[in-house]
């Protein structure tokens, strides 16, 4: 459970530092022997990763950015940083140990030549014994796209708390550890991959919960009249999410690759399965097809604006993958 | 957050230790205790006697033993049975007392159920003694209460080493009594062997 996280106190007998990891609540102070307890708050503790990122890299990290991906080909020349400044943001930090069985059965289905399907039923035990982590952000990120923790190691110290503005915690601890439990127990009954389950006695347990105040830069930037952000990691100088302008080049690039080959699919298909008289290939080919149009055409209704990071109305691969899942089980219930 | 001196709750003495251990033992009362809520609890314990052939590194291994009541209400087992069951329960045929036993020390996985169930399966006999005699003893580091909340993970991790592949276990474990338990070991380099 090392993850370099610890906070600096006293020991009170002999006035010597100490230093206590997260999730500990006993320690040994290295000068005079004695053993130390924290009381009070259960063993949550507050620390803060040390600014480690200087203004000028924070500002190379977003013009570094700019160029990747699909974004605007003209923002390196063109974009204009307005400002940039770094801001500490709350997190909770939980880490659980699961521990239990999930036992069940997994079923596959084979079909044999004439068409007979046939289930195998496959029992299946699993242990699990297992610590997991969990972070979420203490505070409304606003439009910062920033909702988990994505580095946990770096150097603590309270040291930037008075140049630094300080985001406070406003959600309740007890609830981020609610639902640091909840998680971890989701976590390993998906990692059991035990599909049906029919005993489950997992039961997860609180090892540390700790408040991380982590130093987050906000780059605000200008581009053909319009205001862009993105926000750089403070510790690992990375950049963690933001928004950016997308290239009509790319947008009319897509619709006019995409329509195409998702066309020539389904039309060839259609035209083998004609020659092959099974129809069942040309209902594949039209479902490939239409996969690639619905693709293209959600790249050239989003692809104005570049986003990365953890935003709410953020359209993702696995949200796109999941609508085309959809469309999949329509296009089956049509056959 | 507060950060006291850890003291004997029995003699007042404060509590010196070379290694980051859970369960504060005082060697001037001879009083062991643990501080889960904050405040101090005394802790029920004994000492296990090192068995007279045990060679190389001697340690102590702290183990929460549990005094438990199992009741089974049903159960399903996928090409095997649950056959182990009434050899482990005083009371015989599915339900019954067992004692569990949970290492308290920090331990792997496979080491952490190794050891849990081959002391539950077959619970240890052995001469106690008063003191540790100079021995290291293994940190502590898994409180009370969660030792008590592990004890039915115990019991299903051994009927899951069974033949067959357990798929419905409805049963009820309470735990009656807990006492720390030191076992002795050596220390090998295929990890620690009992020593009893």
């Amino acid at each position: 459970m090392s993850d370099g996280i610890s906070v600096g106190l006293n020991c009170p007998a002999c006035g010597g530092a100490i230093s206590m990891a997260e999730g500990e609540n006993v320690v040994l102070c290295q000068y005079c022997s004695s053993v130390l307890a924290a009381e009070g708050d259960q063993g949550v503790h507050t620390v803060a990763f040390k600014n480690k990122t200087l203004k000028d890299a924070a500002m190379g990290a977003s013009q570094h950015w700019w160029t990747h991906g699909l974004k605007a080909r003209d923002l390196k020349t063109t974009g204009k940083i307005v400002e940039s400044y770094p801001i500490y943001l709350p997190f909770w930090k939980t880490t659980t140990r699961v521990a239990g069985w999930v036992c069940g059965y997994e079923e596959r289905r084979h079909t044999d030549q004439k068409g007979n399907v046939t289930v195998e039923r496959i029992p299946k035990e699993v242990m699990v014994l297992q610590d997991f982590t969990f972070s979420e952000i203490a505070c409304d990120p606003g439009d910062l796209g920033i909702r988990t923790m994505k580095n946990f190691m770096g150097e603590t110290t309270f040291a930037n708390f008075e140049e630094i503005p300080t985001f406070e915690s406003t959600t309740s601890k007890d609830a981020a550890a609610t639902r640091g439990l909840n998680d971890s127990l989701a976590k390993a009954r998906a990692n059991a991959h035990v599909p049906q389950v029919t005993l489950d006695t997992l039961k997860a347990f609180n090892k540390g919960l700790t408040l991380i105040y982590y130093p987050v830069w906000v780059v605000r930037y200008n581009y053909r009249d319009r205001m862009y952000m993105d926000t750089v990691d403070g510790v690992t100088g990375q950049v963690l999410s933001g928004r950016a302008p997308g290239d009509p080049l790319f947008q009319s690039l897509a619709m006019t690759g995409g329509t195409s080959v998702g066309g020539l699919i389904a039309a060839a298909g259609i035209i083998y399965a004609q020659s092959a008289s099974d129809m069942r290939i040309a209902l594949g080919a039209v479902a490939v097809g239409a996969i690639i149009l619905f693709l293209t055409y959600r790249f050239f209704r989003h692809g104005s604006e570049i986003i990365q990071g953890e935003f709410k109305e953020k359209k993702s691969i696995a949200s796109a993958l999941k609508q085309v899942q959809q469309v999949g089980k329509a296009l089956e219930g049509l056959r | 957050m507060k950060i006291v001196q850890v003291k004997c709750p029995s003699c007042n003495q404060a509590i010196m230790m070379k290694e980051k251990d859970k369960l504060f033992y005082c060697d001037k009362c001879n009083v062991m205790h643990i501080r889960e809520g904050g405040a101090p609890e005394k802790v029920d314990f004994e000492i296990a006697e090192f068995s007279p052939k045990a060679q190389g590194e001697k340690v102590y291994m702290p183990f929460w033993r549990l005094y438990t009541t199992f009741i089974v209400r049903s159960k399903n087992v996928e090409g095997g049975t649950i056959f182990k069951m009434s050899q482990w329960l005083k009371g015989g045929s599915d339900s019954g007392n067992m004692f569990i036993y949970i290492p308290a020390a920090e331990l792997d996985a496979g080491t952490f159920r190794k050891f849990s169930t081959m002391f539950t399966g077959a619970a240890p006999r052995y001469p106690t003694r008063l003191n540790f005699n100079n021995v290291r003893r293994l940190p502590g580091t898994l409180p009370k209460q969660e030792a008590a909340q592990l004890a039915d993970f115990v019991v299903v991790t051994m009927e899951a080493e069974q033949p067959g592949v357990l798929q419905k276990l409805d049963y009820s474990l309470t735990v009656n009594d807990t006492k720390l338990v030191y076992l002795p070991f050596v220390m090998t380099p295929q990890g620690p062997m009992s020593a009893l």
